[in-house]
């Protein structure tokens, strides 16, 4: 066992135990450290979006490039979202609130028109030809006999969510076969989400044993 | 013209990204460009509504000297800190902001925060996880099955479990989630159609205005 | 009875001691039981292992130090198989808390294999924007990224001559550990510029993504720690590296923690259904 002796990670491990301190109980301890991340964490987002987005795609082409570099024309239309940015301030003044729905609509109508064909194509097109029965699935008996309960069971899947009709005769009987591949599948994501949450506990306890205390490699 | 003038924004800009979706030509490219760049920059002032809103919070909460103020103090220190530092020193590699705020503030804080999870999920899962209807039992079955058969331990337990817990996922799995994309899918659009189309407002905010 | 009864009331924080101590346990004295690779994780080595040499693999660090335990070591084990082909990395990001767990693997990792950061990797950074950005690299990458995370200029990086857009780039691996991640590299990148991706995810997520592998939309997944520590054995396997296994190292403890968590469950379903009856 070799205790780390850097400051750094020291800091690290109280904060961290700081965060363990809460399964206890409540504690001021917890409540400072988890207002410091909160704080921490916007103000590390203010810093990087200056620099990696702000300044290089706004500030330096319009008011630090020469002509010569990036043209009065291009300088010109940098404003047009500066004026669109700037509007996102508005919010704070009463008077002129309204100017923040500018900047709002036009990413709202820029997202809803370029995210409906890519999600159509994507989740609707691609999804519904994996559904399809195709000559392929005859290759082996397990392939086929996978390929047609699955078609099964992404029908009354679908049948179940269908809340248009009360659930009566072969829908009821579609809508609680789905509830079978749903129940399935929850159960598979319950799993799989065990396996997330324990992961990064152990991965805590790695920093703590190996960077810290020096008990593992 | 205050509600009129965002409405119609939207409605072009919708409407104008989706046919550009379908035309090659270079002036259509040409916009996309444009308009791609624009909103790279637009999103990152869109960190302001954030920021205010924080500061105004916590200030209030200062202010009001609400139960827990003392803590808002703190966030808005660290905020403030960290801003400045960031901004005044850089973010480049070895600079104060990724060496000691980062990599020792705020990567033990973020993870921890989430490891913590694991201790409530122990606890929820000897206290509240109850197979009392059929339906519940065949989660939990599954669930088992998916739990084990990704580890090491599954197959050391019986050698055709991580193949079971691979046809869980693949085929009854995979249908039920395709059916949720389905549906989560055809209501994505739904709502952006209705947003590009003017039938829902709720973004516009309430108020006279 | 009694004895059921107290069992469901058993005060949490001995449930908390218990997960603790058996998580911590195989950490120090492992088990043993060794890890195989799955099927998914396979087709994805396969993809990577069949990008030519001197070509790019574009991987996007779409993740938090929230999710660095299940999701750094299948960056790690990506960038040192794509280095001992001679694969060239460009590293992105759509989230801003990953950008500095982006520039740590930059400077771990290439010295590893000898590689220089500009000839044989680069890190463009993280810009705001999610959709925006994956659309504007799909035209021209400099539009997006003028210059590096560092500040060079991406014309003076040798490695971005031959890299313009994402067509220029044969496969891309998306690791993410949520929203933005995989889904909008398959929206945006896959959908409209046809690019080859593969994905990373932690294990909440995973399930999720099976209908997309269906469909040949993604190819290969790894999934969780698990994910991350079958890509290192078969890396290892097919002496890519040598360095040390932080996934696998950690697979003892997930193995043992899985089994507490399914013996909770039983015990405390046996306990209610044991005073339920008494109850009746």
């Amino acid at each position: 066992m070799h205790v780390s002796t850097d400051i750094l990670t020291w800091t690290a491990v109280i904060l961290t135990l700081g965060i363990f301190s809460f399964l206890w109980k409540d504690n001021p301890f917890y409540k400072f450290c988890e207002h410091l991340f909160v704080g921490v964490s916007l103000g590390y987002f203010i810093s990087l979006t200056w620099y990696n987005a702000v300044y290089p795609d706004l500030f330096r082409p319009l008011f630090v490039q020469p002509l010569s570099e990036v043209s009065l024309g291009n300088k010109l239309l940098l404003i047009i979202p500066l004026l669109l940015g700037l509007c996102y301030f508005c919010r704070f003044i009463p008077r002129v609130s309204w100017l923040v729905r500018f900047p709002m609509a036009f990413v709202l109508g820029w997202g809803a028109g370029v995210t409906i064909p890519a999600v159509f194509q994507t989740s609707i097109i691609k999804q519904m030809q994996g559904t399809f029965l195709t000559p392929g699935i005859f290759a082996r008996w397990d392939v086929f006999l996978w390929a047609i309960v699955s078609f099964v069971g992404v029908i009354c899947s679908v049948f179940y969510f269908f809340f248009s009709r009360e659930h009566k005769g072969a829908l009821k009987l579609a809508s609680e076969t789905g509830i079978v591949f749903l129940m399935v599948g929850f159960g598979a994501s319950f799993g799989y989400t065990v396996m997330a949450r324990m992961s990064l506990l152990i991965g805590r306890f790695q920093f703590l044993l190996r960077d810290w205390l020096g008990m593992i490699r | 013209m205050k509600r009129t003038i965002p409405l119609a924004i939207v409605l072009i800009m919708g409407i104008t990204m989706m046919v550009q979706f379908f035309v090659p030509h270079p002036v259509s490219v040409g916009f996309y460009d444009l308009t791609t760049k624009w909103i790279r920059i637009v999103g990152a002032f869109a960190l302001v509504l954030g920021t205010g809103s924080f500061i105004m919070f916590h200030s209030d909460k200062v202010r009001r000297r609400r139960q827990g103020w003392y803590y808002s103090i703190v966030s808005l220190i660290a905020l403030v800190v960290t801003a400045v530092i960031g901004l005044g020193w850089g973010i480049r590699p070895g600079s104060i902001l990724q060496n000691v705020i980062y990599a020792s503030v705020l990567v033990p804080l973020n993870a921890t925060m989430f490891a913590i999870l694991a201790f409530y999920m122990a606890s929820a899962a000897y206290r509240a996880f109850r197979a009392r209807t059929r339906e519940a039992a065949l989660l939990l079955v599954a669930a088992f099955v998916v739990m084990l058969g990704m580890v090491p331990v599954g197959a050391a337990i019986w050698g055709k479990l991580p193949e079971l817990a691979e046809w869980v996922l693949s085929v009854p799995n995979m249908a039920a989630k395709r059916a949720i994309i389905f549906g989560v899918a055809l209501g994505g659009i739904a709502t952006s159609l209705k947003v590009i189309l003017g039938i829902e407002r709720g973004w516009l905010g309430g108020g006279k205005q | 009875m009694k004895f059921f009864e107290y069992l469901l009331k058993i005060d949490r924080r001995i449930i908390y001691i218990v997960m603790g101590v058996l998580v911590i346990i195989p950490l120090v004295k492992p088990l043993g039981l060794g890890v195989s690779s799955g099927p998914r994780a396979k087709t994805l080595f396969d993809a990577v292992d069949s990008i030519p040499a001197g070509k790019t693999l574009l991987l996007s660090v779409d993740f938090d130090p929230s999710s660095m335990p299940e999701l750094y070591p299948m960056l790690a084990a990506l960038m040192r198989h794509a280095f001992a082909k001679d694969v060239k990395v460009l590293l992105c990001g759509l989230w801003v808390t990953g950008a500095g767990l982006a520039d740590k693997a930059v400077t771990e990792i290439p010295p590893e294999y000898g590689k220089k950061y500009g000839d044989d990797v680069v890190y463009l950074g993280w810009k705001a924007g999610i959709d925006a950005v994956i659309l504007g690299m799909g035209e021209n990458i400099r539009n997006v990224f003028p210059t590096d995370y560092y500040g060079h200029p991406l014309e003076s990086l040798a490695m971005m001559q031959s890299v313009q857009r994402l067509r220029d780039i044969p496969m891309a691996v998306a690791i993410s550990a949520g929203t933005p991640g995989y889904t909008d590299w398959l929206n945006f990148a896959q959908s409209r510029y046809g690019l080859k991706l593969g994905a990373g995810v932690t294990a909440v997520s995973a399930a999720d993504a099976y209908p997309y592998l269906q469909t040949g939309q993604l190819t290969g997944l790894l999934a969780g720690m698990k994910g991350g520590a079958e890509y290192e054995v078969l890396i290892q396997k097919n002496e890519y590296s040598k360095a040390y296994m932080p996934a696998v190292a950690a697979m003892d403890s997930q193995s043992l923690a899985h089994v507490v968590i399914l013996l909770l469950v039983i015990i405390g379903n046996v306990a209610y259904f044991a005073t339920r009856k008494r109850g009746a």
